[in-house]
């Protein structure tokens, strides 16, 4: 055996550092250039060090490090584990352990949402990792690599085998795979390169219903959440904050020891907490000190009743540049239309309301390091964070990741809420300190997914083809990532969203995100018209109503309007829905899967408004509704069948069908479940979701004024997944799913009443003042 | 100083009187299941059982529950052995049929209010082993002091997760 040496692996770089008398290991990490390497945090995992990424083990195990958090979709201990099993041809059981989300432990890998990316880094590590593997094999038995071949775990060359274990036992192996990009940015680094990848048409294990194997740790109450963690010395703090988003702090309230004689009030400038050892008595005792806080008043929200009127006259949309979307041929100089369809649409302000409002434990030592133990998407990011309001090296903080609540990207930007308030109460006693967020704190004073509003104009030739297409959108941007504790607190944090932000995404602009489908039409112009966060200009601590990405962020607030005001046409040309996108998209992609769908969903053919349709009356009537999405390399149709009784206003979603093409589908067994689930997420923003507010304040503080889908209106939904490995792409999972439901839903509504209705919720009293209107 | 019963064992409480249980299984007792949610008894995340009915633990102080018996998830397995007279050791093994049924069916997405979810279910097929999918919903929405939410809205896997149940609940008395 050749002991010292350095292998060119289609570009990587494998090499021999040492022969071990025990152990051994294939160590495969990413080369990163000195710039990165000096760009990365001193107590992150340096990836250009061995352990990172992949390990391959002398006992035939494999150890994979993802740098994401599990975020209960379920894919890195699913669909990552099948991606590098399938590359490096082992069983999946072979792949044994998946670190995730410690910023001390793995590698720095951008937010959850963009795990697919994610996973094209990873099928590609894999394969150089393969192909390492085949080039120890034709060492070892002296054959040409060309001749080797890989199964199961076994690399077999000339009429020699050996296990990828015994390959690698005894010796210390290194495989350097080449990557760009930069590590500590929003979407982390690429692996670069053409590795010979695997066929998928011998795929055996990308492809099958693996179960996710974390869940009975999760079901027999094994696992430790977030909220579950405990420090000894911990103190549990409640949080007292503003009455309104706009504030300051007049007096703190004052304890009365007798009542609560272990409780104690942390005050840093408009920050203010309360902290005692028993948690019930923090509890109470944050009541009695809220009761008795002064804080100065402030007025500067319009109110979510007259949001749409205050998006529509009181902003100015000159004041910021407009992004353009598709444009293409000219919507002024086409010819004059045969029929246009000109109308507003309406998107509220919606929460991500986890189930687990936010908690997070900070220990801060007295030499000033930070070990944070938290829920959060974006670990690496929050790191930073909180160095930048302490005044903190990033190498004094480590984020430690735990399961928690899904909050569906309100932390892909680090913060989800509670985090800096820990760190900053812990500093401040000296202890470590539990912050958990009431239900109140966690609607009031968390991020919200922004509003929209959208012009859309269609002009139809004689035929009833769309000839234009015309959409402008406006709103607020979608992601404020600064630390609302630090905020209060006057503490450093990055700024809020301006034109020139360049934090991360802070940038004010509003981009058009719904990908454009309809390649028949010839004349298209989307544009998107960003304002400054409604009321963070008037607060006096600039916050306001503060935006956030939410699950299919700006996509769906642009899809909605797009559908809904397609199904529109379809009924102005007299045409069926279906038919019309299918005369409108070139795509064979979404040929199929629109065809597909007219007969998984019992569509009935014809046009808009339902024969039968009716707005007025006690009795019950029904109609169908199809929205079509674009995402990351994903194609999606959905079809809605609603009943609704137009004198109570009830709308009742009788039947969801879903079919997706998403080019290569991992494991059909997670995305269904995933898919099934985002699609009724969605199905209860449809009828129910927004965000209320007065001049002053978020007022929808619970489950009561802010309700979401409950099983009872849990309506039949159909999930038919249509693969098509040879595209040799990966789609994205639920994300999409969520989005599809509000415009099929509210195209059903107009195929029932005859009433269009163009913003969600679908609650009773607007259904009923539109209707009558 | 109240005394229950928690998963079969007796416990007796240092907790001032008023502290809901949610605090006391959590802080004293180190049960850790019970998830908070709402603190306003509107979700369903921090359900246990009190003599085989579905409380929320957030709202119930432990002054109400003097000599109650208390099962929480980590109890399932043991309250299935009791009632099927196996060894607690292979049902420990095994967990109990809802739990086995919500990893066959993979139904939770985040999971965090399935242990809430779990409870009703439980609750529901002691009383009814075979429910249909309405008394399913009905359990799980209208029979509490609030329907038993998930935002991930696993609904569909509830559903089938709890006809699963039933079925390996039958299949073990037969």
């Amino acid at each position: 055996m050749r002991t010292v040496d350095t292998v060119s692996i289609h570009g990587a770089n494998l090499s021999r550092r040492a022969v071990l008398s025990g152990g051994g290991a294939l160590f495969v990490s990413l080369g990163a250039a000195p710039s990165l390497a000096l760009a990365a945090s001193a107590n992150s995992l340096d990836p250009a060090k061995p352990a990172s990424w992949i390990e391959i083990r002398q006992d035939d195990t494999i150890l994979m490090r993802t740098g994401k958090c599990d975020f209960g979709q379920s894919s890195i201990f699913t669909a990552y584990r099948q991606i590098v099993a399938e590359e490096l041809s082992v069983p999946v059981e072979k792949v044994t352990t998946v670190i995730s989300g410690d910023t001390d432990t793995t590698p720095d890998g951008g937010g959850t949402f963009g795990l697919l990316r994610g996973a094209q880094n990873l099928r590609k590590a894999a394969a150089y990792t393969r192909e390492a593997i085949l080039e120890l094999g034709a060492q070892k038995f002296g054959v040409a690599r060309s001749s080797m071949t890989v199964s199961d775990g076994i690399v077999s060359g000339g009429d020699k085998t050996e296990s990828y274990g015994k390959l690698v036992a005894g010796q210390d192996l290194h495989l350097t795979i080449p990557v760009r990009g930069d590590l500590t940015s929003f979407f982390g680094l690429q692996v670069t390169g053409d590795p010979p990848l695997k066929p998928t048409t011998a795929y055996t294990i990308v492809g099958q219903p693996v179960k996710n194997p974390i869940l009975r740790t999760k079901i027999s109450g094994e696992a430790v959440w977030v909220g579950d963690v405990k420090l000894p010395g911990m103190l549990h703090a409640r949080m007292v904050h503003p009455t309104t988003l706009g504030s300051k702090l007049i007096s703190a309230g004052k304890l009365d020891p007798s009542k609560f004689p272990k409780a104690q009030v942390v005050v840093i400038g408009n920050l203010v907490g309360v902290l005692s050892e028993d948690e019930w008595e923090a509890i109470k005792a944050a009541r009695a000190v809220a009761a008795d806080t002064k804080w100065s008043e402030w007025k500067g929200l319009p109110g979510h009743q007259k949001l749409y009127d205050h998006l529509r006259e009181k902003v100015n949309w000159e004041e910021l540049p407009a992004t353009k979307g598709a444009m293409q041929g000219n919507v002024t100089t086409a010819p004059t239309a045969a029929k246009t369809h000109q109308a507003s649409y309406f998107f509220p302000y919606m929460k991500h309301a986890p189930i687990s409002p936010t908690v997070s434990l900070a220990d801060v030592k007295s030499d000033g390091t930070v070990t944070l133990h938290t829920h959060s998407q974006n670990p690496q990011f929050l790191r930073s964070s909180i160095a930048k309001m302490l005044g903190k090296p990033e190498s004094a903080v480590v984020i430690r990741t735990y399961p928690g609540a899904s909050h569906f990207g309100r932390s892909n930007g680090g913060n989800a809420g509670s985090e800096d308030e820990a760190v900053l109460l812990s500093r401040s006693v000296g202890k470590p300190v539990r912050v958990q967020w009431m239900r109140p704190d966690d609607m009031q004073w968390s991020t919200s997914s922004p509003t929209s509003t959208s012009k859309i104009n269609i002009g139809l030739d004689a035929q009833g083809k769309m000839q234009t297409y015309q959409a402008d959108h406006y709103g607020p941007p979608m992601q404020d990532d600064r630390l609302i504790g630090a905020v209060l607190a006057g503490l450093p944090t990055i700024g809020a969203p301006t034109p020139d932000n360049g934090n991360g995404l802070q940038k004010l602009s509003l981009n058009v995100a719904d990908r454009w489908v309809y390649d028949v039409v010839t004349n298209v112009a989307e544009q998107g018209h960003p304002t400054y966060q409604i009321g963070q200009r008037e607060s006096p601590l600039a916050i306001g109503l503060r935006d956030h990405s939410m699950r299919t962020p700006i996509q769906f607030q642009q899809n909605f309007p797009r559908e809904v005001a397609i199904s529109e046409a379809a009924a102005l040309a007299g045409r069926d829905p279906i038919e019309f996108r299918l005369d409108h998209v070139k795509s064979e992609r979404f040929k199929t899967i629109l065809s597909r769908l007219r007969k998984e969903s019992g569509w009935e053919t014809r046009s808009s408004p339902s024969p039968k349709a009716r707005a007025t009356g006690a009795e019950v009537v029904r109609g169908q509704g199809v929205s079509i999405m674009l995402r990351d390399q994903g194609y999606w149709a959905c079809a809605a069948h609603v009943a609704v009784t137009p004198d109570s206003g009830q709308v009742k979603v009788e039947r969801i069908t879903i079919v997706m093409d998403l080019g290569i589908v991992v494991n059909p067994l997670q995305l269904k479940r995933q898919v099934e689930a985002g699609c009724l997420f969605g199905v209860g923003q449809a009828l129910h979701e927004e965000a209320a507010f007065d001049e002053g304040a978020i007022t929808s503080v619970n489950w009561r004024s802010y309700p979401i889908l409950t099983m009872q209106e849990t309506p039949e939904v159909r999930v038919v997944i249509a693969a098509r490995p040879e595209i040799g792409e990966y789609g994205q999972g639920s994300e999409s799913a969520n989005a599809l439901a509000a415009p099929a839903i509210a195209a059903a509504f107009f195929d029932a009443t005859g009433k269009p209705i163009r913003r969600i919720p679908l609650k009773p009293e607007y259904v009923k003042s539109m209707l009558s209107a | 100083m109240v005394t229950l019963n928690l998963n079969g064992t007796q416990k007796q409480l240092k907790s001032s009187p008023d502290t809901p249980l949610l605090y006391v299984l959590r802080n004293e007792l180190g049960v850790m299941t019970p998830k908070f949610g709402c603190g306003l008894a509107q979700c369903g995340a921090c359900s246990v059982l009190v003599d085989g009915k579905e409380i929320r633990s957030c709202v119930t102080p432990i002054s109400a529950l003097e000599g109650k018996k208390v099962t929480t998830v980590e109890g399932l397995p043991a309250r299935w052995s009791e009632l099927r007279k196996m060894s607690l050791n292979s049902a420990e093994q095994t967990l109990h049929p809802v739990q086995q049924a919500w990893i066959e069916e993979q139904v939770p997405q985040c999971g965090i209010c399935q242990f809430g979810m779990m409870i009703k279910v439980t609750e529901l097929l002691e009383s009814n082993p075979s429910p249909t999918d309405a008394e399913i919903k009905a359990a799980l929405t209208t029979s509490g002091p609030s329907p038993h939410l998930c935002r991930c809205a696993s609904y569909v896997a509830i559903l089938e997760g709890t006809h699963r149940a039933a079925k390996i609940m039958a299949e073990a008395t037969k």
